[in-house]
């Protein structure tokens, strides 16, 4: 409707802007010329046919112009052309102008096909010929002259111009004078031999439409395509938005075409019909087909409509084949940019056999093609534009109908799969991937489909097929090279989305084939690796979760590793960097069993939620959450970054036993590891058994070693995930150390049961053999036999315990062999007359990680305990020592306060710290740190730390440099729920104010160690230095490092200088002597 | 949140429950005598110090020890030069007297007969053992195997004429 109106009022509008420009009544049949002085010289008689002769010499004018020849021969048929009939010139040029012999004229007057020049002509002979000739002319050009407005009817398409044409022609001549004067014209060699100028009928008209086209018709077409497009619809670089303007702008260029083209060719179709007519009558004359003649014409005015089309005119073309392609081959136009386009409505896809849209678009195209070749703008310019937007039509195809479609849409495509002929997908392996059968389907059935199609419309040949099954077959082809290119690109997320983007995998693997791909691949995955996943803004888990996912990728890619192999060695050198890495892994490993199951769990939710949205699953969620900066939680990481030492973290990383909730715990460990721990598959090539795997004769999926594979290539014999992390960590033995370290602080703990680590244990062991693993054996060991050990003592010594014993607190071991840690008791401060029970775990020591001693005095009655317990072990092997580590224990403690009991299961250290509380004799029990460590000889970072826990429990409460105990809880709830959890604001309160008290200590101890260091140096170096070189010394001499400037230096010696130690000589320190 | 409260100030023990790794050997005599002086300058003995040179070179000290009262390098400083071989503390420094002493043990070039500065020594002796070790011979000079055959024998048969040598002998040397 809207199209209707647009089109009406447009006619309208042109029209006004045709009758401003053209005038509209008939002009001249002719168009003037001015006469050029040189052939009014020769003085031609051509009466009163003014126009004509004008012409006449205008056409001369441009003969001599465009080519040597001065005459065209009148009688030759040929179109007009710069090489032609220079032989039968010179004759009449001899007559005619007699003045302007040239030497190849004369060659030419001894050539024997030629009559030889009559002589004896007159000049009155001559003359009559030639006005005879010019009459001829005359009449048959004015009958095939052009109407300069020939094409100015309101309504395109009419047959007006024929009528008006015949009514014309027959205004000025009867068909019989028509004729008469066309033999004349047509044979004037021979009917008029003394005419001295003569024409070539066929070029005059070619060269009268070429002036025609140009001046009336191309101003029509451009007021065509200007008339309509507003700003907007300019600017817009793709114009599929307006594509109805578009239309309409090369509809009316083709109807402005086709009356153009009806013109002329039914002045051609005159001529063509008068020769064949002549050429019937007069057979030696016979010189050419006429019908050849008009096909050159109609080849020619093709060419002159094509060549003219204006920029304006093919770019709606342009639109217009977008559009309609487009819709024929179910790729949408795209409104206003991708952000709009939701999911799955304006995805393009094959369209289905019924598709209107679709179908409609087919036939509107094809009916446009038809009347296109016919005005001649199909030619190599519309071809070329067809191939352009072909082109850009497989792309925008293959970008919006696979981008991001990973998995299998099987139904989709399921059944138009069969009707391929081209057979590729048979013997191509890819025959399992549904993105590439469906899209060599589209390829075949609607894409080649529309290029024969519309090819065929087009061609001039008929004969050749446009499109061939080889073509089809490049097609195809390139098409699987744009999927290929498009995955690549996506790789990085494809990693991502493991496993649910298998389907993107059989995609890539059927595309790189050749090893120029391969590369590609991992080109541009390095690049996409370095920029998204190896910075600081990754955790080093999700680097390594990343990595998990890239082996299971690559390896489902390429089994050989050759690709992975090329872009593993950045990440494993970035990876090398990552202190935290094979913790992360070993933890991971160390996985509880409970944690698994919240990870599967989580998984399973995932894929459920992510069901619904299949097709574009995987990839929205996932991707999401790796590309923003906040990341999942990762509390056990930031802990473990701030200590460079591993041990304490992995206590900390021991969940709680309680909290085994799935969100929390799954999101800091490297679960996947534990569950392919347990994989049957991931463990089949326990320790190189199939050594052999290469001679495996019933190998029935063996291939060949990949061309890229290099000269030392090894075939690797599964996946094995775990293996290659391990030995991207470096070497085995790395990785054996940590985890003994892992394992050892596990043992420790008061887990009760160990059955993960052995599982783990047994595992590792069938990776890397008994022997490599024989130390964890021990430890495991060593914690089961003290649990009988810690049983006997007990008895021998009589011990009763009144109570169960409670997780069993570490003790220890012994002579030179072994060490013990301590287990202290439960020790509560009111209470202290009950005993506690006490239990020891029992280490050896060469077997386990060196864990270092930390002195400091057990409460009394612990440390009684503690005498007995090792007297019971000496009895019971007579040759061992224990050695306590005290700091290693677990203590469960029972605070009897006015108002409450608190228990609470802590270390030693900070039971022991809390302890001495008991014995300050002021109410409330007050004591420093200073006082702590007089009495307990413990380090003071442990008593500081041991504090801040029994604050934060809300039994200490710190005032200026002295720590109080709580008798009554805080007054206020808020102060009670705040401190009962670990009141945050208190703590961050207390405990800059307790560092700056620990700084201050240790400043005031390290400018002691300091004073020792110059003294030492003064007396022992060199009796007398300058600043510059003390502090020298001090930077290189003080292994922790000397962090004062020379101006603190300075000021510190200046300090010393005031207080009479050192003295300055001749700009050098010196001790004073005494 | 008690984790965190438990983390933080838990992080501060860790790096005493950690394993120490033990260092590359070729780096071994200088950490050791970096770790040394440490010890050294944290708890200094009375009566002995010792410090690198100044020209920086680890490997060689200076060392000075007091002489102890009731005996006749009481109120003496005495100077001396410490070489490390580079497998220290596998081998015994090279000690020697700078300052010229009259000493049954002590040659007069400085030579020290000492055994654990040869066949005793083991690596469990450092600077510090060693300088109290030369503290204690000043007062107890083993007479069985001296170097200075006439102070052994003044030793015990004239402690004053001894003195009187020690003083003699004995002179401050300057460093600069």
């Amino acid at each position: 409707m809207a199209a209707a109106v647009a089109t009406s009022k447009w006619k309208t509008r042109r029209r006004r802007v045709y009758q401003s420009v053209f005038q509209t009544d008939i002009t001249q049949p002719t168009p003037h010329s001015t006469p050029s002085s040189r052939f009014t010289e020769q003085g031609q008689p051509f009466g009163g046919h003014t126009p004509l002769s004008e012409l006449k010499h205008r056409l001369h004018n441009a003969n001599y112009a465009l080519a040597a020849s001065p005459d065209p021969a009148p009688g030759t048929l040929q179109p007009p052309s710069g090489h032609r009939n220079t032989t039968d010139d010179p004759d009449h040029r001899s007559v005619g102008t007699s003045s302007s012999y040239t030497p190849t004229v004369a060659a030419s007057f001894a050539s024997p096909t030629q009559p030889p020049p009559t002589r004896h002509f007159g000049l009155q002979d001559a003359a009559e010929d030639q006005m005879r000739y010019d009459r001829a002319w005359h009449v048959v050009t004015l009958r095939i002259a052009l109407p300069a407005s020939a094409t100015a009817e309101d309504s395109f398409g009419t047959l007006a111009s024929e009528s008006q044409y015949q009514s014309q022609g027959q205004g000025t001549s009867s068909e019989s004078e028509f004729y008469e004067a066309l033999r004349l014209v047509v044979n004037a060699p021979t009917a008029l031999p003394r005419a001295a100028h003569t024409e070539d009928l066929l070029f005059w008209h070619t060269q009268q439409v070429r002036r025609h086209f140009a001046q009336h018709v191309l101003p029509l077409l451009s007021a065509c395509a200007e008339g309509l497009l507003g700003e907007e619809d300019l600017r817009d670089p793709t114009g599929r938005g307006s594509y109805e303007k578009h239309m309409i702008i090369v509809m009316s260029s083709v109807r402005t075409l086709e009356a153009a083209m009806r013109l002329y060719s039914y002045g051609m179709q005159l001529l063509v019909r008068g020769i064949q007519r002549v050429q019937a009558a007069d057979k030696e004359n016979a010189a050419a087909d006429p019908e050849l003649s008009a096909g050159r014409f109609r080849r020619d005015v093709h060419a002159l409509v094509s060549n003219s089309a204006s920029p304006q005119l093919m770019r709606s073309l342009r639109v217009v084949l977008v559009h309609l392609v487009g819709n024929t081959l179910g790729v949408p136009a795209q409104k206003q940019g991708r952000q709009d386009r939701d999911a799955e409505t304006t995805r393009p896809a094959p369209p289905t056999e019924n598709d209107l849209n679709s179908l409609a678009s087919r036939k509107r195209l094809l009916e446009l093609l038809d009347p296109l070749y016919s005005v001649g703008l199909a030619g190599e310019r519309f071809q070329i534009l067809f191939a352009e937007v072909m082109d850009g039509m497989m792309s925008e195809f293959v970008k919006g109908a696979y981008a991001g479609v990973w998995a299998s849409p099987t139904e989709q495509h399921g059944l138009v799969r069969s009707t391929s002929i081209t057979g590729l997908q048979a013997t191509s392996p890819a025959s399992s991937s549904p993105c590439i059968s469906s899209l060599c389907n589209w390829v075949e059935n609607h894409y080649a489909r529309l290029a024969i199609e519309v090819l065929s419309r087009i061609t001039d040949d008929p004969s050749q097929p446009p499109v061939t099954l080889s073509d089809v077959k490049t097609y195809q082809s390139l098409a699987l090279g744009r999927l290929a290119a498009l995955r690549i690109s996506e790789l990085f997320d494809i990693v991502l989305a493991w496993p649910s983007s298998r389907g993107a995998l059989d995609d890539l693997r059927a595309a790189i084939t050749t090893p120029a791909r391969r590369l590609q691949l991992t080109d541009s995955f390095a690049e996409a690796l370095r920029r998204r996943l190896l910075h600081p803004g990754r955790s080093t888990l999700e680097i390594l979760q990343t990595y998990i996912a890239m082996i299971r990728t690559f390896h489902a890619l390429d089994h050989s590793k050759v690709l992975l192999s090329r872009v593993s060695p950045n990440l494993q050198l970035y990876l090398c960097g990552r202190e935290d890495a094979v913790r992360i892994v070993v933890t991971g490993l160390l996985a509880s069993t409970e944690e698994i199951r919240a990870a599967r769990m989580e998984k399973q939710m995932r894929e459920e939620k992510e069901g619904m949205g299949r097709g574009r699953q995987a990839r929205t969620p996932r991707s999401g959450a790796f590309m923003t900066p906040a990341l999942p939680p990762r509390r056990g990481l930031r802990s473990r970054h701030g200590t460079p030492d591993v041990e304490e973290a992995g206590i900390r990383d021991v969940p709680p036993p309680s909290a085994s909730t799935a969100g929390g715990t799954h999101s800091t460990k490297l679960v996947e590891l534990a569950l392919l721990m347990t994989d049957p598959v991931q463990s089949r090539r326990a320790g190189g058994a199939d050594e052999d795997a290469d001679l495996d004769w019933n190998d029935m999926s063996w291939v060949p070693d990949p061309i890229d594979a290099g000269a030392n290539y090894k075939r690797p014999r599964s996946e094995d995930v775990i293996g290659t992390l391990i030995s991207a960590l470096g070497s085995q033995d790395t990785f054996i150390r940590e985890f003994q370290v892992i394992v050892a602080e596990r043992l420790l703990s008061d887990q009760a049961r160990f059955d993960q680590e052995v599982r783990v244990l047994n595992l590792l062991k069938k990776r890397f053999g008994e022997a490599a693993l024989q130390n964890c054996d021990v430890m495991i060991r060593d914690i089961q036999d003290s649990r009988r050990l810690d049983g006997a003592i007990r008895k021998v010594q009589g011990v009763q315990d009144g109570e169960q014993p409670r997780p069993p607190p570490a003790a220890t071991p012994t002579n030179p062999k072994t060490r013990s840690r301590p287990a202290p008791p439960s020790a509560s401060p009111s209470a202290s007359s009950t005993e506690a029970p006490y239990h020891a775990r029992i280490l050896s020591r060469l077997f386990w990680p060196s864990l270092e001693r930390e002195h400091f005095l057990l409460p009394a009655p612990i440390s009684e305990q503690q005498k007995h317990y090792e007297q019971g072990y000496e009895h019971l092997k007579a040759s061992r020592k224990l050695t306590w580590l005290n700091q290693l224990g677990q203590a469960t403690v029972e605070l009897e306060l006015q108002d409450r009991t608190v228990a609470v299961d802590c270390k030693t250290y900070e039971a022991t710290v809390i302890y001495a509380f008991q014995s300050s004799d002021t109410t409330p029990a007050r004591m420093t740190v200073s006082d702590l460590e007089d009495q307990l000889q413990m380090d003071d970072d442990l008593i500081t730390s041991a504090l801040s826990f029994w604050a934060s429990k809300g039994v200490l409460a710190r005032r200026g440099d002295t720590y109080i105990v709580l008798e009554t809880a805080p007054a206020s709830d808020q102060a009670l729920t705040s401190s009962a959890p670990g009141s945050p604001e208190a703590a961050a309160e207390s405990e800059p104010a307790a560092a700056a008290v620990v700084v201050d200590e240790k400043e005031a101890g390290r400018r002691a160690v300091y004073w020792q260091y110059i003294r030492g140096m003064l007396t022992n170096a060199s009796a007398t230095m300058p600043l510059g070189q003390m502090a020298m010394m001090m930077k290189m001499l003080i292994a922790d490092g000397f962090p004062w400037s020379n101006e603190e230096l300075q000021e510190f010696l200046g300090e010393k200088v005031g207080d009479g130690e050192l003295e300055i000589v001749g700009g050098k320190y010196r001790l004073v002597r005494k | 949140m008690e984790d965190i409260q438990n983390s933080a100030p838990g992080s501060v023990p860790a790096g005493k429950l950690g394993a120490r790794k033990g260092a590359d050997p070729s780096q071994n005599a200088a950490k050791r005598l970096q770790t040394e002086l440490m010890q050294l300058m944290t708890s200094p003995a009375p009566g002995v110090s010792a410090f690198p040179s100044a020209d920086g070179n680890l490997l060689a000290w200076n060392a000075t020890i007091e002489g102890p009262a009731d005996t006749p390098y009481a109120d003496l400083t005495f100077k001396l030069s410490f070489e490390f071989p580079s497998n220290y503390p596998y081998a015994p420094p090279t000690v020697l007297y700078k300052t010229p002493i009259y000493h049954p043990n002590v040659d007069f070039s400085g030579r020290i007969c000492l055994d654990i500065l040869k066949d005793k020594w083991t690596p469990a002796y450092n600077i510090q053992s060693v300088l109290l070790s030369l503290q204690s011979l000043l007062g107890e000079p083993n007479n069985a195997s001296p170097l200075n055959g006439e102070a052994a024998e003044l030793w015990d048969k004239d402690p004053t004429l001894f003195k009187t040598k020690v003083m003699d002998r004995h002179k401050d040397i300057g460093d600069d």
